[in-house]
């Protein structure tokens, strides 16, 4: 009983050790920023503009990515093809690039003389500098997130109720909209956030795709480079709060959407 | 009505070989078997959802080897229901029929009668996970039966059924087939098939080694692993002796039985049912023949009373009740007189054992 006691013991004060690394440095943040700094920056409009760009940027890039990245979710947890283990070493690749590594070999590619920059400028787009830029450098580095989890989700969708759909005569595309996806529309929207969450905190990739229009992380860097620690400290709780507030917000709506369905079974009871 | 022509399918760890079956209109078709021995894989290959190697399948006149799923007219009830979770029941017996775009009135109706037929118009509001084993049952049936299958199979539908329930499960796939649904249903239980089927074939390794009624088929078992299927403890394979007036056989064990008369072939093998042979402990009266000494080795209660093991060179399994046991108080490793009539011994297949596979 006693080890038992020292075993608990051990394994709480190396838990506490981990949870303080992270909460330390950013109550040291908070708590050396003024009410009134914090005042000033969250009505700087450079601020503003960049915190919002921030959040549409990678809120539209999870959200057009996630048109292919759902379906390729689905074919790497239910179909079997040659070079398989391949593929999921390709879908895991961004995570374990330097992302500064991977903002130079996709500006390579999206710039004038690359393969899709010059296609695009033909069709009169300009992807670097620019916010579709950044959206592909936040999508290279966060995609991962979202093909794994919806890959899970679709794994843990029992096969048996896709072939019964098939026995009651149901297409391909019916099987997929109105039974796997929603059996693995929990894990879906968790990796939703996960992209998301990702690729609106991404620098590496981004600022060497795009200084300019600034997205928050760069700006902070920005005002760290200018005007030193205590000038990028707001501008970073600023960032931190409003990203904490939409994480929090898409975690309580699909807590939500799993209470109401739940409430629904318990009222037919 | 259904029809399989010599299927052949290579899985994992074996063979479908050679699968030949015929079911016939109205036929309640039981295909019985281990786990394992292809059952649910032959029921795959007939809906369509794995495409045999070789072979063909007909239902009806119509070749349908190579039709989609979708449009084959078959419906299958899986062993663990694959029930849509994020759907109401009333939304899963609805779903085919939205598939099938049949108007909103038509759909309901459809949906309505189904519920009644399977006594389940109380839980169409209710999801999936908020019904018993039982209930599971009645949805996924209502579920494939709105469709309207020629054909109906079922893969061991009681597996999730207990055992208080199965009645019900049994005396509602009685009456789907006495209201003409072709059913075939893939069971391990003998008793099973025994309640339901019409027709029954049995299944071992990957192909169907007898078929027939249940009648036939469990008199008649064609070799020792159908025999045990059928509940049969005591065979015995056997030499036969033919003397000047009476026919006789030895065990490889060197016990000898006294046979009726009759052509029998040089060896084979003998089953008695277990509730035929007689115990006692002078030998049973009337019976002058096969009289055979040996020891109680164990006795294990059953539902009807005990089943007795005696050890007499070879081993003989007696049923019996338990007003008997009462009267005798048998007790293991007392010495008994175990005895049977001639004509309780019965050769299994015609003599020669047929291969086990």
């Amino acid at each position: 009983m006693r080890g038992h006691t020292l075993f608990n013991w051990i394994f709480a004060i190396l838990a506490s050790l981990v949870l303080l690394f992270i909460i330390a440095p950013l109550a040291g943040m908070f708590l050396n920023t003024s009410a009134g700094e914090m005042r000033m920056t969250a009505a700087d409009p450079d601020v503003i503009r960049s915190v919002w760009y921030t959040l549409a940027i990678a809120f539209t890039a999870t959200l057009l990515f996630a048109i292919g990245a759902v379906p390729l979710a689905w074919i790497m947890a239910r179909r079997k093809f040659p070079l398989k283990n391949v593929v999921q070493g390709i879908i895991d690749l961004p995570v374990v690039l330097p992302h500064t590594a991977a903002g130079i070999a996709l500006l390579g590619f999206i710039s004038r003389d690359g393969f899709l920059g010059g296609a695009a400028q033909k069709a009169g787009i300009l992807l670097v500098n620019n916010g579709a830029g950044i959206a592909l450098a936040m999508a290279f580095v966060s995609l991962p997130f979202l093909i794994n989890a919806a890959r899970d989700g679709f794994a843990a969708v029992p096969e048996r109720t896709e072939k019964a759909a098939l026995m009651l005569g149901a297409s391909q595309s019916r099987i997929f909209f109105t039974v796997s996806l929603p059996q693995a529309w929990r894990s879906v929207v968790s990796g939703f956030i996960m992209m998301f969450a990702r690729g609106m905190s991404e620098f590496g990739a981004v600022v060497i795709i795009a200084y300019h229009p600034m997205i928050a992380p760069v700006l902070i860097y920005d005002r760290f480079n200018t005007y030193g620690l205590s000038a990028a400290r707001p501008a970073s709780i600023v960032f931190i709060l409003v990203a904490l507030f939409f994480f929090v917000l898409f975690r309580v709506l699909a807590t939500e959407r799993r209470q109401i369905l739940r409430r629904e079974d318990d009222a037919t009871d | 009505m259904l029809r399989t022509e010599q299927l052949c399918k290579r899985l994992d760890t074996f063979f479908l070989r050679d699968i030949s079956l015929e079911v016939a209109q109205g036929d309640y078709y039981v295909l019985l078997g281990r786990s394992g021995a292809g059952k649910t894989q032959l029921l795959e290959l007939i809906c369509g959802l794995t495409p045999p190697d070789k072979g063909k399948i007909f239902l009806g006149d119509e070749d349908i080897t190579r039709r989609r799923v979708q449009d084959r007219g078959i419906g299958l009830v899986f062993q663990d229901l694959a029930l849509f979770p994020h759907y109401s029941v009333k939304d899963n017996i609805m779903y085919p029929l939205r598939i099938m775009k049949l108007p909103l009135r038509e759909r309901i109706d459809r949906v309505q009668r189904a519920a009644e037929e399977m006594n389940i118009t109380d839980l169409l509001l209710r999801k999936p996970e908020n019904l018993s084993g039982g209930e599971k049952q009645r949805v996924a049936l209502a579920r494939t039966l709105v469709t309207q299958p020629r054909v109906l199979l079922l893969d061991e539908p009681m597996a999730s059924v207990d055992a208080s329930l199965k009645d019900s499960i049994r005396r509602m796939l009685r009456r789907l087939n006495r209201n003409g649904q072709t059913i075939v249903h893939v069971t391990h239980d003998f008793g099973e098939a025994i309640s339901l089927a019409s027709r029954v074939g049995v299944m071992h390794n990957g192909r169907i080694i007898q078929e027939g009624t249940p009648e036939e088929v469990f008199t008649h078992p064609v070799n020792r692993f159908v025999a045990r299927y059928a509940g049969i403890k005591n065979f015995f394979r056997v030499t036969f002796v033919r003397s000047y007036n009476c026919c006789s056989c030895i065990t490889d064990n060197r016990t000898k039985f006294k046979l009726p008369k009759g052509d029998y072939p040089s060896s084979g093998l003998l089953i008695i049912a277990a509730a035929e042979v007689l115990l006692s402990r002078q030998g049973a009266a009337g019976v002058q023949i096969n009289n055979i000494h040996g020891v109680i080795e164990d006795i294990v209660p059953s539902p009807l009373g005990y089943e007795i093991t005696v050890d007499a060179g070879d081993h003989f399994f007696a049923d019996i009740t338990r007003r008997e046991m009462d009267e005798h108080k048998y007790v293991t490793g007392e010495p008994v007189i175990v005895s049977f009539r001639p004509e309780s011994l019965r050769l299994v297949g015609d003599g020669e054992e047929k291969k086990e596979y």
